[in-house]
């Protein structure tokens, strides 16, 4: 078999299967399409319920900031955006278009997460609706939450599979080092996202209570004096380890595995669309 | 095409001493031993792992059975405790339907559908071993509660909400036997989605050349409808259990009545899976007939295509019949005369396959072997099965009839004259392929006519049982209301029906061990398994059949010139490289372990925490959620390792003898 | 089998698309997020409740096709795997509905005061 030169794989067809289709894409598919049972059986569950509630249950419209989770629709939008090109620019071989777009995937999935985290915590603690406090709690949290799981997981794995980018070619030839720095580049990541996830979500608090201006921003400041610098170093480390030294194994080979990540990530972003629509709009109606 | 043939998208593989990976890295080898079973990724490995485990689990359902049939024999008896009663009619039927049949069709399926496809393993065999560890957790958390207070669950099979609430299956606060129930069908259900994802993919897609969907063998079509079913039903079920797990872990309302919780959601959600469910336990059974009849007639299957497409339509259908386990609930006339009608029409494609069966008989030259006669078994008391449940399709005769013993004849009648017939046909039809040997003809008709009036008597009176008014579930009846004779008719029955059930187990452990060799292709198969040697090779096909017709080995036998040439052809391309094989892993084992790990964890943590208060006298945490995060973070590394370590391989070279030499040569 | 990255001009592929899907993959997002904006908009808009309903469920309709079709490469990928997806989608799609209508019954109204059938 002769060797590929960037460009020339077909990543649409692969012809040592009956169909021409990838297996890994094929597995996807039928995944998915697994996971809209999921997700219906958990729409209908909240569907049911908001059609027929109980006397006494909260009214969405007073406790929804359709805002808010008008932002992180978008958002979610944009990130399906970037995974889109991620996925275009490994098919053509450009590594380092691939990195910057899953990165900015990731970064945009964080910030959807941490809206939905912002949103369920004020619902709980400033407008009083809470998993168990009403049956639209239950659903609401339930399905959302699980959407929000769904999206973690898709994070994490975006993360993974950036990281896996940077595997050099040697890395076999009995480097034990590619094995620890890969674990060292995902915790460094993993520690970054929790401190800034923290720190801006402390600092939109604190905005919150005292506006937006130099005196939140100082109080903000001064009560992460210890955790900003750190978070700032993380930041800088992140940056540092991302710069590739050398060649690394990573290339239009692996384009099926950020295509199968990227199936992955939009089917997220489509049961959003049917969120964002069946449990928030309808509800201003 | 070879079907494990390097493609565009599988990494570099190893080379030779060129390389020194990372020791967590490094694949094993064993071939023999424990290691080589818990590593393995052979789907003919995997197919023996699940057929074991399901034919244990067989027995211990079939113990349970035992107990009510004893406790049932007498009016008014004190053999067992009410609670014990519960326990065993609710762990019977989860015990068989997913500990039993389930897996039982899963070995058939791993064994037996890539031979016939002509494929050298699945897609993903990896996952494959994963799916079959998951089960094997899935199976351990169902069954912990007969050895701890909390007892095993004993919510019925079907757990109806709101029974299952802390406040009413709880004996005592930390009691934790509903929780192994959520928990235990939870993992079972990502056990049997994962295997089945494989399988599609593997059907889809590694057909070897000439083996058109047409032209598959009528068991890799009903593999692959039962595949869909249950990657399509499971959902429903896991969602159904997740919020009631949030309810008894989280205090969530989803079934709480109080706080405007609708317990009849529960059961439409469990039964948008349940009903799928039961045609995912026949569709294998049909399909193992389906190869059995033609064989033992000599002729092919009447109707081919009708009856692949009825396999499809009853799939499909299945999906739009599940509220006719609800009829009794007062869902309005409309939706009870819908779902009646659908029940109805379900019967239409089925009756089409029995009418097919007959065909493919109808003129034949019958050979009247072991496999032949559980076949013919099947068609009969599956027919009966049908029978009754078309009876129940009747909305108003069903008023009569729901909960009551007709409904436990009519599904043993379909999934023990079904479905265990079926499979009990594959067991005798393939034990010469997989073992070698051939199974004593006058042993194995003996075990056949005693489990066949064993089976009939034990549930041929529930019918009448059930018109007469003897409702399900109940652990005592009184003397005076007419049900004592057939009561203890059916206990005898169940008598003779476990000595059948002995008999079959041990007779295929005496032939396993000493049975007389058998030579290859005993029953002059039609199907490409029968054209490997027994047991098969490591790699299955020593060169990649290419496949002319439907009954493809029928074919090549009857044109044995097109067979060699093809055979030269493919030989010459696949011998420069050999042939690829998957590399064994742990990782497979060690995800799944912490999947039990954590799930067990998470359903026993309450129990969990009570023993740390109260033993270990510590308060301070959370100690069984933390356990579970622990279980977590083993899947995660187990999985993340596993992605690392790539798919590996390696090449053997058959010689003309099936026997291989291994070599790690440089690819191209 | 080399696996480097490389920085060679990519050769045509038999779509030759290569350049254009990264300007078709923009167009589709701005369009994706005008119609969010339209969709947000119009739940304020005084007309018929069963308009905007209806307007609602097709423009996320629209949205969830964009993406499927473009996004996850559908068009171009072959026509089995949109089949599969189907499968599953008007499943759950039907399920749903058939969910919905049950518990639209009156006969199976618990708490909001609906009379008992007997």
């Amino acid at each position: 078999m002769s060797s590929h030169a960037a460009g020339t794989i077909d990543h649409h067809h692969d012809h040592t299967t009956s169909t021409g289709i990838p297996n890994k894409k094929l597995f996807m598919w039928a995944f998915l399409a697994s996971d809209c049972m999921f997700f219906g059986s958990l729409i209908s569950t909240h569907l049911i319920y908001r059609l027929h509630p109980p006397p006494g249950s909260p009214s969405a419209r007073d406790i929804f900031s359709i805002e808010l989770t008008s932002f992180s629709t978008f958002i979610l939008l944009m990130s399906s955006l970037l995974m889109a090109l991620a996925v275009n620019a490994i098919q053509k071989g450009n590594v380092r278009s691939t990195r910057r777009n899953l990165l900015g995937t990731i970064f945009f999935g964080l910030i959807f997460l941490g809206c939905q985290v912002f949103e369920f915590n004020h619902f709980v603690h400033e407008k009083g609706l809470t998993l168990s406090n009403s049956i639209f709690g239950s659903t609401f949290y339930t399905l959302t939450g699980t959407h929000g799981c769904h999206v973690a997981i898709g994070v994490l794995w975006l993360t993974l599979m950036y990281i896996r980018t940077f595997k050099p070619v040697d890395a076999d030839s009995g480097r034990y080092a590619w094995l620890t720095s890969t674990f060292a580049h995902f915790i460094l990541f993993a520690l970054t996202v929790v401190a800034w996830m923290y720190l801006v979500l402390h600092f939109i608090h604190t905005a919150q209570e005292t506006g937006l201006n130099a005196e939140a921003f100082g109080t903000w400041a001064h009560e992460n004096i210890v955790l900003l610098p750190i978070a700032v170093v993380f930041l800088i480390g992140l940056n540092l380890m991302g710069r590739a030294r050398g060649a690394t194994e990573f290339g239009e080979a692996n384009a099926i595995d950020v295509e199968g990540a990227g199936l992955y990530w939009h089917f997220v972003d489509i049961v959003w669309i049917v969120i964002f629509t069946a449990v928030y709009l309808l509800e201003y109606l | 095409m070879d079907a494990l043939a390097r493609n565009d998208f599988i990494g570099k593989e190893e080379k030779a001493g060129a390389e020194k990976r990372p020791w967590i890295l490094t694949r094993p080898t064993a071939k023999t031993g424990i290691v080589s079973w818990l590593t393995t990724v052979d789907h003919k490995r995997i197919g023996l792992l699940y057929g074991m485990s399901a034919l244990f689990f067989f027995l211990v359902g079939g113990f349970e059975a035992l107990m009510i049939r004893v406790q049932l024999a007498v009016p008014n008896n004190t053999f067992i405790t009410h609670q014990l009663y519960n326990e065993l009619f609710t762990m019977h039927a989860t015990t068989m339907i997913f500990l039993a049949v389930m897996p039982l069709s899963a070995a058939f399926f791993n064994y037996i559908m890539p031979l016939q496809i002509g494929a050298r393993d699945v897609a993903f065999p990896r996952l494959n071993g994963f799916a079959f560890w998951v089960f094997f957790a899935g199976a351990i958390i169902l069954n912990v509660g007969w050895f701890v207070r909390s007892g095993a669950p004993d919510i019925g099979w079907f757990g109806y909400a709101p029974l299952t609430s802390r406040a009413y299956s709880n004996q005592f606060a930390s009691d934790i036997s509903t929780d192994l129930w959520v928990m235990g069908l939870q993992i079972l259900g990502v056990s049997s989605v994962i295997g089945s994802l494989n399988f599609i993919v593997t059907i889809i897609n590694l057909r070897a050349p000439g083996m058109t969907m047409m032209r598959l063998p009528v068991f890799t079509w009903m593999t692959l409808v039962t595949a869909f079913l249950i990657i399509l039903s499971f959902p429903a079920i896991t969602i159904a259990l997740v919020e009631l797990m949030m309810d008894r872990s989280f205090a969530t309302n989803f079934f709480e009545v109080s706080n405007g919780g609708l317990p009849i959601l529960w059961q439409h959600l469990f039964w948008v899976f349940g009903h799928p469910e039961v045609y995912i336990l026949i569709l294998p059974a049909m399909g193992i007939v389906s190869e059995i009849l033609p064989t033992f007639s000599r002729k092919p299957l009447f109707g081919y295509p009708i009856v692949v497409f009825s396999g499809a339509c009853i799939g499909f259908l299945g999906f739009g019949v599940w509220s006719h386990h609800m009829f009794t609930t007062g869902m309005g006339t409309v939706a009870t005369a819908a779902f009646a009608l659908m029940t109805m029409a379900i019967a239409v494609p089925t009756g089409v396959k029995i009418f097919n069966w007959i065909g493919t008989l109808w003129g034949g030259h019958l050979m009247m072997r072991t496999p032949m006669m559980f076949a013919l078994g099947f068609v009969w008391m599956f027919m009966m099965g049908g029978f009754s449940g078309i009876m129940h399709s009747a909305a108003p005769a069903d008023a009569q009839q729901q909960d009551s013993y007709f409904v436990v004849a009519h599904f043993h009648y379909v999934l023990i004259g079904g479905s265990v017939f079926g499979l009990l046909a594959g067991i005798h039809y393939w034990f010469p392929l997989i073992c070698g040997r051939k199974v004593s003809e006058f042993w194995g008709k003996l075990s056949f006519w005693v489990v066949f009036i064993g089976f009939n008597t034990t549930f041929f009176p529930m019918h009448f049982l059930g018109l007469n008014g003897m409702p399900r579930r109940t652990a005592v009846y009184d003397g005076n209301m007419g049900w004592n004779t057939p009561n203890f008719i059916a206990t005898v029955g169940a008598f003779i029906l476990a000595i059948g059930i002995g008999i079959y187990f041990a007779v295929m452990i005496y032939t396993f061990f000493k049975g007389e060799k058998s030579g290859r292709d005993p029953w002059d198969g039609r199907t490409l398994e029968w054209a490997i040697p027994n047991p098969p090779p490591e790699y299955n096909f020593a060169v990649t059949p290419t496949v002319h017709a439907r009954d493809a080995f029928w074919y090549e036998k009857h044109h044995q010139d097109e067979a060699a040439h093809d055979k030269e052809e493919h030989a010459a391309q696949e011998s420069a490289h050999g042939i690829h094989m998957p590399s064994q892993s742990w990782f497979p084992f060690v995800t799944a372990f912490g999947l039990l790990f954590g799930g067990l964890s998470f359903a026993c943590k309450d129990a969990i925490n009570v023993f740390f208060a109260e033993t270990l006298h510590q308060t301070g945490h959370n100690y069984g959620i933390l356990l579970a995060i622990a279980g977590g973070a083993l899947v995660f590394l187990g999985a993340y390792f596993w992605a690392l370590e790539g798919p590996g391989g390696y090449h053997v070279h058959p010689d003309e003898e099936g026997s291989e030499a291994k070599g790690y040569g440089s690819h191209h | 089998m080399s696996a480097v990255t490389t920085t060679t001009p990519a050769a045509v592929d038999s779509h030759d698309h290569g350049e254009s899907k990264f300007q078709i993959f923009i167009q589709i997002a701005m369009i994706l997020a005008v119609i969010t904006g339209v969709e947000i908009v119009i739940v304020y808009i005084p007309i018929v409740r069963w308009v905007v309903v209806s307007a609602l469920l097709v423009l996320s309709l629209v949205k969830f096709m964009l993406v499927i079709f473009y996004f996850m490469h559908l068009r171009w990928d072959k026509l089995f795997c949109t089949v599969l997806f189907f499968i599953g989608l008007i499943l759950a799609g039907g399920t749903t509905l058939a969910l919905l209508a049950l518990f639209a019954v009156g006969d199976s109204h618990p708490l909001d005061g609906g009379v008992p059938p007997f």
